[in-house]
């Protein structure tokens, strides 16, 4: 029985002790069955999976923290309204704009954070990591930290214009028809219905198939794809607001359909429509990693998360985590946004499970 | 029971068109290259005669829909027409393959649908509790990975940290099923992890929305024990839902497949698809589309189906 194993069942035991005293039932649960499942692990895995369950609670911890911390900064620094909405915000919303924050940071000053540049050979190929090189070199002697970096700027760029792109088409595809109805919204829904009928991948790598991987190409058949999703979203939003009787009397006011799209129709459908783009977001980000993974991507030299998996894989057959980190870097972003649109849907929704 | 059927086999029709519409995308999507085929294939370096030669053995001096409805009438008798790179026949590349990928969805469904259920059911009864909040943040994790993380990370845990299971799933034929099973233990696991994640987040989300319904709560006003409220009132009633979120969630695995098999080298049809779109062998490319969108809309189409047949409410549409 090592000092550490003593220490760490003593800190968790006083600690479920002071929160059963204090009445704080759910951390009390939370705390004393992280020390039965450390009891389990600990008598099957011995001091190594403990050390594996302590740190992992750790990591949880101090994430934990500093999404509290965030949320308390954000509420400090935004107006009241605001400040009064993000009050509600639960801890994994806070997390989660904790890192679309840093995500945004590293991609805008990439160049700035990076210690090398993105297609800079300065060491041997798979060399270990030292001062110079944070995370080691990948498998050109790039340095790996810096590609990470500089794919903060590619990968999430390329995904934000994607969605854009599939946003506007969607967007204003739906409220079109909305407005217009008859043929117009038979023709859009139709077309949807196809375009949704093929998997998403599986199109993808068709059309790049036919066009090449250019990534124009790849940001135009990736809004395509998605398009069809926003489109229904908008055209039901929509659809329910153009029934309503101030749109009749703009209508009959003699107003325009851009007006009524403009004016009356969208500041009504906003709240759903960002959680939509949310979503749309992950669905699209996921979508471009997984070619960028098949190598039908963002091509060299350029880093991106999805090739850098694949160019490194092999260092895990060594037992070696490197070529996980982008990949993690993935889907870290993809659960921080998915914990934002969580959070934004409960409250427009109003919905109160129970 | 006439009207039932009279629904069924309308639902059916629209699915048949659906995958002729799409049939008719995939072929003429490739007919967009600049130029055609043969001058995409051979590139920029190709003489005049070659092209004219490859034009000719592909019939390409014919107009394109007599060519569709013969690729259609090839297609539905499974003769994808052969190869540009290999000049093998493309039937006999995917048979082989299309077998192998079946095996794997097949086995992650097995072992994905029933656990998906059982703990859909039960976060959507213990809701809100410490079990549904960690339940749900883990289901979450795993539905924004990409498919490719959680297999590397398999690989890394399971195949070279602790050698229990291989990282390549190479099979052959005169494998028994056992070695089968095993071979193919982490891209199933891989495939279970993300199918499992959303099943269970559709499977709550439909219990919840039933649990909420006014005859529930009646059952429950007059005294009924819990779980006879669950087995007698709410799962005759939430079959429809569940049914329906197993299809989907089948589709769902049909195309989930193809980046699972790239990172496990696994024999697979959708490795086979990823590797001619990287050639440009686009007979291989129409086939491996037509087939994946075919297996999608069906499984779409049971879905619907499945609810008709389940649910009353949907035979009288409004």
């Amino acid at each position: 029985m090592s000092s550490f194993v003593i220490i760490y069942y003593t800190a968790l035991i006083a600690a479920s002790c002071l929160a059963a005293y204090y009445k704080q039932r759910n951390v009390f649960m939370l705390l004393f069955s992280l020390t039965l499942v450390s009891f389990v692990l600990g008598i099957i895995g011995g001091a190594g999976a403990l050390r594996f369950v302590a740190t992992a609670s750790f990591i949880l911890a101090l994430a934990a923290g500093t999404s509290y911390a965030f949320r308390e900064f954000l509420i400090l620094i935004s107006k009241p309204g605001l400040a009064k909405e993000l009050r509600t915000a639960p801890l994994t919303a806070a997390f989660g704009m904790f890192v679309i924050f840093t995500y945004a940071i590293a991609g805008i000053f990439a160049p700035w954070i990076a210690p090398h540049g993105e297609a800079e050979i300065i060491g041997q190929a798979f060399a270990p990591p030292d001062e110079n090189m944070l995370l080691g070199a990948d498998q050109l002697g790039r340095d790996m930290f810096s590609r990470i970096i500089y794919g903060a700027r590619n990968s999430v760029g390329l995904a934000l214009v994607a969605t854009l792109l599939a946003f506007f088409m969607g967007a204003l595809a739906g409220l079109l028809a909305a407005v217009k109805g008859g043929w117009f919204d038979q023709l859009m829904g139709r077309v949807a219905d196809v375009i949704m009928s093929i998997p998403s991948l599986i199109f993808a790598l068709l059309m790049l198939s036919i066009f090449g991987t250019g990534l124009h190409v790849i940001v135009v058949v990736v809004a395509i794809i998605y398009s069809p999703r926003v489109f229904r979203l908008t055209r039901a939003v929509a659809g329910n607001i153009v029934v309503m009787d101030y749109i009749e009397a703009a209508k009959l006011r003699g107003e325009k359909d851009w007006y009524l799209i403009r004016r009356e129709i969208l500041p009504n459908a906003t709240a759903p429509l960002i959680a939509e783009f949310g979503l749309e977001f992950c669905f699209v980000f996921l979508l471009i990693a997984g070619l960028s993974f098949l190598g039908l991507g963002i091509q060299p030299p350029t880093a991106d998360w999805g090739s850098m998996v694949r160019e490194n894989a092999t260092l895990i057959s060594f037992g070696d985590i490197t070529p996980l980190i982008p990949a993690a870097a993935i889907a870290l972003l993809t659960v921080a946004v998915n914990f934002v649109v969580d959070w934004m849907l409960f409250r427009t929704s109003g919905l109160k499970e129970q | 029971m006439g009207d039932l059927t009279r629904l069924v086999f309308k639902r059916l029709g629209l699915g048949l068109g659906t995958i002729l519409v799409v049939s008719v995308l995939i072929f003429f999507a490739v007919e967009l290259l600049p130029g055609d085929i043969a001058e995409a294939v051979l590139g920029q370096g190709a003489t005049e005669e070659t092209v004219t030669a490859m034009r000719e053995q592909l019939g390409l001096d014919r107009p394109a829909f007599v060519r569709y409805f013969e690729w259609l009438g090839g297609a539905v008798t499974g003769d994808f027409g052969v190869s540009l790179v290999s000049g093998e026949r493309v039937s006999d590349a995917i048979s082989d393959r299309f077998v192998n990928t079946l095996f794997l969805a097949s086995y992650a469904a097995v072992i994905a649908v029933p656990i998906s259920i059982l703990l859909g059911v039960f976060t959507a009864l213990y809701r809100n509790t410490i079990f549904d909040r960690v339940a749900n943040v883990m289901t979450l994790t795993t539905i924004s990975s990409p498919e490719f993380f959680l297999g590397y990370v398999l690989i890394l845990f399971l195949a070279v940290r602790a050698t229990m299971f291989p990282a390549i799933s190479s099979l052959s034929g005169d494998m028994g099923l056992l070695e089968l099973l095993h071979r193919a233990f982490l891209p199933m696991l891989t495939l279970v992890l993300v199918v499992t994640a959303h099943m269970m987040r559709m499977t709550r989300a439909a219990i919840i929305n039933l649990l909420a319904s006014p005859y529930i709560e009646m059952a429950r006003l007059k005294g009924t024990p819990p779980w006879k409220v669950i087995v007698k009132h709410a799962l005759p009633n939430a079959w429809a839902p569940i049914i329906n979120v197993v299809a989907l969630n089948l589709a769902y695995l049909i195309t989930g497949v193809v980046l699972v098999e790239v990172v496990f080298v696994y024999p697979g049809i959708g490795q086979l698809l990823v590797d001619a779109v990287a050639k440009r062998d686009f007979p291989v490319v129409q086939a491996c589309c037509l087939i994946f969108a075919a297996t999608f809309i069906l499984l779409n189409l049971a879905a619907d189906v499945g609810a008709i047949l389940t649910n009353p409410r949907l035979r009288h549409p409004k």
